[in-house]
């Protein structure tokens, strides 16, 4: 499943669509933090991730992280220079109204799984 | 020049998850104690027991005005004042965007008690102090350092609520002017990540209990244990450096 099918199955609002409409490829797996030290020890290499924190880091933290995109959970949105940077490092950022509990629950559903522990 | 071993973060009763024996009396004599010739009070998102803890230590020990804010990421932020009313003024700025404090909050996480230098409870503060500000953390240092503050990033050694455990790496819009490490002995290779900021760091106790006060500290060389002669040796000015942390 790619990105712009994860994005309509689940209605997502894209931020970045300038970028977030190219194919991304096939998407297996994600991971769920707030916490981006433990994004960068953890989040599985083109994978998705599913946060609330909006800090301008979650997008250096994505590069470092390889991942192939960003989802806002719970409405949050961040600020216009954060958006400009991830459009600068092509990371395609997402808004979902839903909490991010929700949200990974859906993710699941559509089959995509956590690195194994 | 003389040394000064400096504990800059030390927590009191007005802290809802200090002990409540964290007396301004208390915090001096145990500071005395340790050998300490500067203590810095640094309560979560408040600063009203920071007269009563200078006025308790009179000329004995070195009192600097702190508080503790958690920033909008959950990172904690040491700021360090010239003068009370300095960091008073900033704790002001900081309670007008807290929650006021519950019933069940004050159970769960401790009461924040106002205190006189005898240690007698005067109030207590009805912010939910334990909560984090909305302020981002480049608005928390922006803020710091406009009441002429030094803005220091705590504990970042630590697993939790520390600028690397919440966002990862130092934003690089953010100045610090200083980092702090934590009574946890350090890594090589996370000391070294730490010294490639190019900051002073500094040790602190973030003491909550007494026993606790001096396990960590730093040694400055300076002329006097103020706050101006602290600044001055956290940049290295003529001579006044900071020795050892």
């Amino acid at each position: 499943m790619n990105l712009s099918q994860i994005a309509e199955q689940l209605g997502l609002k894209s931020l970045t669509p300038q970028i977030s409409s190219r194919n991304s490829g096939d998407i297996s797996g994600g991971h769920v933090s707030d916490l981006l030290s433990d994004v960068l020890a953890n989040a599985p290499s083109k994978g998705v991730l599913v946060t609330i924190q909006v800090h301008m880091n979650v997008i250096a933290v994505a590069v470092h992280a390889d991942l192939s995109a960003v989802i806002f959970a719970s409405g949050k949105t961040p600020e216009e220079a954060v958006v400009r940077k991830a459009v600068e490092e092509k990371i395609p950022l997402y808004v979902a109204k839903e909490p991010a509990f929700d949200i990974v629950g859906r993710l699941y559903s559509l089959g995509l799984r956590g690195p194994r522990a | 020049m003389k040394r000064f071993a400096a504990d800059l973060h030390i927590h009191t009763a007005l802290s809802p998850c200090a002990s409540k024996d964290m007396t301004p009396r208390a915090i001096a004599d145990a500071a005395i104690r340790r050998r300490l010739a500067v203590i810095a009070i640094c309560d979560h998102n408040a600063a009203g027991n920071i007269a009563a803890a200078r006025e308790a230590a009179g000329d004995q020990i070195a009192v600097l005005a702190g508080i503790e804010i958690m920033t909008a990421e959950e990172a904690h932020v040491v700021g360090l004042f010239p003068s009370v009313e300095a960091a008073v003024a900033t704790a002001e700025e900081v309670r007008a965007v807290l929650p006021d404090t519950t019933e069940a909050a004050s159970r769960k996480f401790g009461e924040a008690l106002l205190m006189n230098a005898n240690g007698d409870i005067v109030g207590t503060d009805p912010k939910m102090l334990s909560a984090a500000t909305s302020f981002s953390l480049s608005e928390t240092v922006k803020l710091i350092q406009k009441h002429g503050g030094l803005a220091i990033a705590a504990h970042v050694d630590r697993p939790s609520f520390s600028v690397i455990s919440q966002l990862g790496m130092f934003p690089e819009d953010v100045v610090f002017d200083a980092i702090e490490l934590s009574t946890a002995p350090s890594s090589l290779s996370s000391a070294a990540r730490l010294a490639g900021l190019g900051l002073p760091m500094i040790r602190s106790s973030d003491s909550h209990f007494l026993n606790n006060i001096g396990d960590a500290f730093t040694v400055f060389q300076m002329r006097e244990p103020t706050f101006s002669e602290l600044a001055l040796a956290l940049k290295g000015v003529s001579g006044r450096r900071c020795c050892r942390a």
